[in-house]
């Protein structure tokens, strides 16, 4: 009994508190503070160019920036209107090419046949694809489009983005129709479902905000790109649609080509008009990266 | 019932899209026949190539299809390789080129190409020169030992030496040159050669040129970035057609000619190049390297638009045709004012009596 007060002394209890001075608090809180501020300054890429953008692009903003077409050099005012129209043209045309492609070949992957040698191939393929530099595609488009119709065109362009939105769509559908739970699978296949029933009313849309989320990334993507226009769409300073007619097999605005043109001009207007251009450029892919990451987090509660 | 909605939308999406693709099919396949067909219907051309003249053709691209209600050109400067590229490609339907074509290039074209001189310009070399006098001159000696990379100062004893009573600062060159494929390159470097030999046997004449590999020297795309680039690096010296530099008000070098006097670029001097050439080859392409006369402006040259011998459309036909018209008539008056020399009228009537063989 008396012994146990002695070594209560013996032992400094001290030494279990907090003390922020003792040389590993000190390292840890440094470290601390060094991780902080580097993800901090991991931000400010982004933080600093979206100033920039809305600092030098809302300057020669105006409502003219929509409805006109390019300057030429040495011309006051003007627009990139039709580098809006052409930008959404050929992002639905590559859309329209991709989606529906990389979501059936999600079902084969997730579904169908999701052990099977093809299903392997295809998935390497699609991680390959998705690692391709975009101006491969371009070069692709341009032999394959390009070359063979005798003229850029929006075609052409679409052709070239699809080649780098379906990858995208292709691995994230996938992703989100393996999320879906197997007991509602099983449950609809022991009720009698054929499999073209189940993908229709079970996995399609349980899997559905998924698939959206990943089709606005790839969107968000393909808009964003301009070396694989330079060489399928070129530009165009007209307006896409001319006596009532889409042309889409002629050279093609688009909005990225836009800003690749006027920014690197001599001429003050033309700069300027580059700026507009790329916030309304970053302003359009920051509302799709958002709305996908919303939809992301809808899908995760 | 939660299902439902979502169903509904994937199906609407997939409609729309059919609408949308068999709305397209439709169009692609109607516009030939009406391009050709319906009078209503305008005519579309589309050029690309030179930038050393893209100022100048877009102001009268534009003008021309204001005045032209069957018409309208469009142009996309890409360098003057590029648009040789695409006239071989048969993407477009004619280019420019400040280079002309070699006959190597002729040969690939399966339509025939007929070379029309359009306008001239000067090529000058823009300076960005922070405190420096009110104007540089620069001895062909001095040209050609920066563009060598051999000069690396502003106040260099060879180009105090042809500015004397000037006071340069003490300030480091930077060289800017084409990137790209040029036209500019090709008349830059056809000029240094005549005078230099030196060039001549090192780098010679060519759309792209080996430079000396010296980290003073940087390379931009097309007219249009040389300009941005001097314009935004204190001691840079670059060369651009004159209308470039006029427009962004770039300050230009006097050059030494042959003559051994100091000329500035202006509409005389470069009048005066062109006038010293007087035989012009049946196929328009002409080479003034190096002109004699004292006012001469020494790096002036032509440049021109590339047309098929053929077309099988006649409305495109007829298009270039009225928009060849156009440019060597009423548009010669506006070329002074973006700084391009107008064609002396002997050379006019030669495009003219050319045009004869676009069918």
């Amino acid at each position: 009994m008396s012994m146990s007060p002695a070594t209560q002394q013996e032992f400094d209890t001290q030494s279990l508190f907090y003390n922020r001075w003792k040389s590993r608090s000190l390292r840890n809180s440094l470290m601390n503070w060094v991780s902080g501020s580097i993800a901090l300054i991991a931000c400010l890429p982004l933080l600093s160019l979206l100033g920039m953008v809305i600092y030098r692009g809302s300057r020669a903003l105006s409502w003219s920036s929509f409805v006109e077409l390019p300057p030429a050099p040495m011309q006051e005012g003007g627009g990139f209107g039709n580098a809006m129209v052409g930008t959404i043209t050929m992002v639905s045309i590559a859309a329209l090419l991709a989606v529906p492609s990389g979501i059936l070949t999600a079902i084969f992957l997730a579904f169908l046949g999701p052990d099977s040698k093809l299903a392997e191939a295809v998935r390497f393929v699609a991680r390959v694809l998705s690692g391709l530099p975009s101006i491969l595609a371009g070069v692709f488009a341009y032999a394959m489009v390009v070359l063979v119709m005798k003229s850029y065109s929006a075609f052409a362009g679409g052709v070239a983005l699809a080649v780098l939105m379906l990858p995208i769509i292709l691995l994230t559908a996938e992703q989100s129709m393996r999320m879906v739970q197997a007991r509602l699978i099983e449950a609809a296949v022991g009720m009698g479902c054929t499999s073209a029933q189940v993908v229709r009313r079970v996995l399609l849309p349980t899997a559905f905000p998924g698939i959206l989320t990943g089709v606005l990334l790839a969107v968000a993507r393909a808009a964003g790109e301009t070396a694989p226009l330079l060489f399928t769409a070129l530009f165009s300073n007209y307006w896409l649609v001319q006596e009532g007619q889409l042309k889409l097999a002629e050279p093609t605005a688009s909005l990225a080509v836009f800003i690749f043109n006027f920014s690197g001009s001599a001429f003050d207007n033309l700069v300027e008009m580059a700026w507009s251009g790329a916030l309304i450029l970053v302003l359009m892919i920051l509302t799709l990266n958002l709305s996908a990451q919303l939809l992301a987090k809808k899908l995760q509660r | 019932m939660k299902i439902d909605p979502m169903r509904r939308l994937v199906l609407s999406l997939l409609v729309l899209s059919c609408a949308f693709v068999a709305g397209c099919a439709k169009n692609e396949s109607g516009s030939p026949s009406s391009s050709s067909g319906s009078s209503a219907a305008r005519t579309k051309l589309q050029g690309s190539g030179a930038s050393f003249p893209a100022p100048l053709y877009l102001r009268w691209f534009k003008d021309y299809e204001k005045e032209s209600s069957t018409v309208y050109v469009d142009y996309q400067a890409k360098g003057s390789g590029a648009g040789i590229q695409d006239l071989i490609n048969e993407t477009v339907d004619f280019a420019a080129s400040d280079a002309a074509m070699t006959a190597e290039e002729i040969a690939k074209v399966k339509n025939g190409v007929v070379m029309l001189p359009m306008t001239a310009g000067k090529v000058v070399l823009a300076y960005n020169l922070p405190n420096g006098p009110a104007e540089v001159k620069l001895s062909r000696e001095a040209y050609c030992k920066i563009l060598m990379g051999e000069i690396t100062k502003w106040n260099d004893p060879v180009i105090a030496a042809c500015n004397s009573g000037a006071t340069l600062p003490d300030v480091a060159i930077t060289v800017v040159v084409r990137s790209d494929s040029s036209g500019t390159t090709h008349v830059f470097s056809t000029h240094l050669s005549a005078v230099n030999p030196q060039w001549k046997e090192k780098y010679g004449i060519n759309k792209t040129i080996n430079w000396p590999n010296v980290s003073h020297l940087v390379k931009a795309p097309k007219n249009d970035g040389v300009m941005a680039l001097v314009k935004q690096t204190p001691g840079a010296i670059g060369y651009v057609e004159y209308g470039f530099a006029l427009q962004t008000k770039q300050p230009v070098a006097t050059l030494e000619n042959q003559s051994g006097s100091y000329v500035k670029p202006t509409t005389q001097s470069g009048q005066a190049s062109l006038a010293s050439v007087t035989d012009v080859p049946e196929d328009l392409v002409v080479w003034i390297a190096d002109p004699v006369g004292a006012d001469c402006y020494p790096i002036v040259s032509y440049t021109w638009l590339l047309c098929y011998q053929k077309y099988s459309d006649p409305a495109k036909l007829k298009a270039v045709h009225n928009l060849v018209d156009y440019c060597v008539g009423e548009g010669q008056s506006i070329s002074e004012s973006i700084g391009y020399i107008p064609l002396p009228p002997s050379m006019i009537e030669k495009v003219r009596a050319a045009t004869a063989k676009i069918q």
